[in-house]
């Protein structure tokens, strides 16, 4: 059959050579020089294999500021994610903001797949511009609303007057950051998961429907579990630049806004304590490279390509 | 030496050997072909020809502060009619270190004295010639001091400062003159302390420890000072980053107590009851200027440079619109408001800036130690 000629021949792999190579030489180039081998570069830095970048460096090989770094009860913290070490604090901030961004995304992203019709793409672009602005601004601008003096605290104590005082988890708090957080990253948790719902086959649906499955049984059971890709991917794109945040809960966290990623930023500035602060940053990167192993998994990524 | 080292010292090896080659072997050949000069003597610069201002490319490169490129900072160098500076920016001393490292081109910087050992030891820095500025002779002594390592005049320092506490006198009384008020309980709630290690410095003296041994704490003492500042740092409402915000937090009244700089009491103290305290304990301060690169292609125009910089008129802009001190000792303080001059002290800088009124910034060679122990400090404040 033609049709069976047709689709053989677009399944059929594109055929090596030097044209392929071509293609790919440069991406392929960009990414082995402008990552690949400075992560390298970072990760033999960490143990001394590289020195004399900073004054304090170590200048033999050494496993000095991976051990430090590991048994500090202050970075590290063990093995116990509800510990007070910073990695796992960040860890428990990445995994509540990627949550509750999935949470408020999944129903913007349904809505503009399923229900919005024509005007999806229109929404779609709506809900992103104002993510084209800068990302300092959109957090400081929450400064506005959330500070003692803010709009809200203002508003509820000055004007409607049902507060005698601001309040005091509003802002310069764990709240303040996951707020912000999740309020920056939902837009990126919506877009994979409305590509997802976008490609999930309308005769699907119907068939639940004509087999008599009510609407929530239909998205339990259909919607939901083929959506999963890119609810997964959603998560990824929060959860992994979040365990290295620092500007954000720095800004709107208050003193307690100091996160794993302040303390690799730190180590690079005040104490020129870089080779310590390599051995963190690549430990973030094995977790990173860790938990995108584990999620690839369960992850489609021409699913969520569109 | 690290592999790095190596690498740099190869990209920065072309303009040495094109220098040594003129000063050694083709000096003779240079000289018959051109004007030289040569400097150095008696200022304890070592004699090296140099080719004349005029034959520099005077595309002067300045790694500054953001704001130090006004012109009026270096009004004096631009009458001259020197081509204007090509600026780029710094955020902190810690960042152009790293720069420095890999490569970054500039001629002249701007770090704290502190730092100046860090330059040295990378051998990235050469001496002033402090003949070729005429302006030296009026700078403050007790401040060139510190620019000054092993004999050789790194830096001219050229502006200066204090990192004391600022209270609001509606909510504190300041006849406590002390540090302590950024670790009170009475201010609980309303303290900011900057987002230093310093903090530890302060918590140090706090308790007793001497201002000049707090840059050299051994370990029980800064574990006694790091297990203070925990203890007080429930009471901490912010620990800034940005000035400006810190003066909108005293302003508002969300800050009673704060780490503060000489210009946030120059700006706030019109708006609201302020006092900038220089504590019993001894102020800490911070004194910073101009360092020169050791492979700058424009040593004359960068002494020109400096010499505007260490200009008086140049030291009344400074402490008049940013209540930030100068090293020029010949500056007319009639023009300037009398309570920024009593309060930071001005009409005395040399007395006021020596031990013990005040401990001026310093060379720590185990940053790392503070800095880890401040970490457990903020570290310690839950989110």
């Amino acid at each position: 059959m033609a049709t069976t000629g047709l689709t053989s021949r677009r399944r059929r792999r594109p055929s090596g050579g030097a044209s392929s190579w071509g293609i790919v030489a440069a991406p392929l180039t960009w990414v082995i020089v402008f990552f690949v081998t400075p992560v390298i570069m970072i990760a033999i830095y960490s143990v001394g294999g590289i020195s004399g970048l900073s004054p304090n460096d170590i200048e033999e090989w050494t496993i000095t500021p991976w051990k430090d770094f590991t048994t500090s009860p202050v970075y590290m913290g063990g093995l116990n994610p509800l510990g007070s070490g910073l990695f796992w604090k960040s860890i428990r901030m990445s995994t509540i903001v990627s949550f509750t961004s999935l949470v408020l995304a999944y129903p913007i992203a349904y809505l503009l797949a399923m229900l919005a019709g024509k005007r999806k793409y229109t929404l779609l672009l709506i809900i992103i511009v104002p993510f084209l602005t800068s990302y300092l601004l959109r957090v400081l601008a929450w400064r506005v609303l959330l500070n003692p003096q803010g709009v809200i605290n203002t508003f509820l104590v000055d004007t409607v007057g049902i507060l005698n005082g601001p309040i005091p988890w509003l802002f310069n708090s764990s709240f303040s950051i996951y707020l912000v957080l999740s309020y920056v990253w939902v837009p990126f948790v919506a877009l994979p998961i409305f590509v997802t719902l976008e490609g999930i086959d309308e005769h699907l649906l119907e068939a639940s429907s004509d087999l008599g499955a009510s609407r929530w049984k239909i998205f339990r059971t259909v919607t939901l579990p083929l959506s999963m890709p890119g609810v997964i991917a959603g998560f990824i794109f929060v959860f992994i630049p979040t365990i290295g945040e620092f500007i954000t809960p720095q800004l709107v966290g208050g003193p307690g806004g100091f996160m794993f990623g302040s303390a690799i930023q730190s180590a690079f500035s005040f104490g020129l304590d870089w080779q310590f602060g390599s051995a963190m940053a690549m430990f973030l990167v094995f977790t990173v490279a860790i938990l995108l192993a584990i999620f690839g998994r369960y992850l489609n990524v021409r699913s969520v390509a569109g | 030496m690290g592999q790095f080292d190596a690498v740099l010292n190869k990209t920065t090896t072309r303009r040495t050997f094109l220098r040594s080659m003129a000063v050694a072997g083709g000096a003779g050949v240079l000289a018959a072909c051109r004007k030289t000069e040569t400097t150095g003597p008696g200022t304890g610069v070592s004699s090296i020809t140099r080719p004349p201002i005029t034959e520099e490319t005077g595309e002067l490169l300045v790694h500054e502060w953001a704001g130090y490129e006004s012109k009026w900072i270096w009004k004096d160098y631009r009458d001259k009619g020197y081509p204007d500076p090509t600026y780029s920016f710094l955020t902190n001393t810690e960042g152009v270190i790293a720069k420095t490292q890999g490569g970054f081109p500039w001629d002249i910087t701007h770090p704290e004295v502190g730092y100046i050992q860090d330059y040295v030891n990378m051998g990235v820095l050469q001496e002033w010639d402090t003949s070729l500025i005429a302006n030296f002779a009026r700078l403050n002594p007790v401040l060139e001091a510190t620019g000054n390592i092993d004999g050789k005049q790194y830096e001219i320092v050229t502006d200066w400062g204090y990192s004391c506490p600022l209270i609001r006198t509606d909510k504190l009384d300041p006849s406590i003159n002390s540090y302590s008020h950024l670790f009170s309980d009475e201010a609980a709630g309303h303290i900011g302390w900057f987002d230093t290690p310093w903090i530890l410095q302060m918590a140090a003296m706090t308790l007793g420890v001497p201002a000049d041994e707090a840059f050299f704490m051994d370990d029980a003492t800064l574990t006694e000072a790091k297990d203070f500042a925990i203890s007080k740092a429930s009471g901490v409402y912010t620990i800034w980053v940005d000035f400006t915000q810190m003066w909108d937090d005293v302003r508002q009244g969300n800050l009673w107590a704060t780490y503060a700089w000489p210009d946030a009491f120059v700006v706030l103290k019109e708006e609201v009851p302020v006092a900038y305290l220089l504590p019993d304990e001894g102020a800490l301060s911070w004194a910073e200027g101009l360092v020169l690169r050791s492979d700058t292609e424009n040593y004359y125009h960068a002494h020109e440079y400096a010499d505007a910089w260490a200009s008086v008129t140049t030291g009344e802009k400074l402490i008049g619109l940013w209540g930030y001190g100068h090293s020029n000792l010949d500056v007319d303080l009639s023009e300037i408001d009398p309570e920024v001059v009593e309060v930071f002290g001005l009409d005395d800088p040399e007395t006021n800036l020596s031990e013990p009124n005040s401990y001026i910034d310093r060379y720590q060679p185990d940053r790392d130690r503070y800095n880890r122990a401040w970490d457990e400090v903020k570290a310690s404040i839950g989110a």
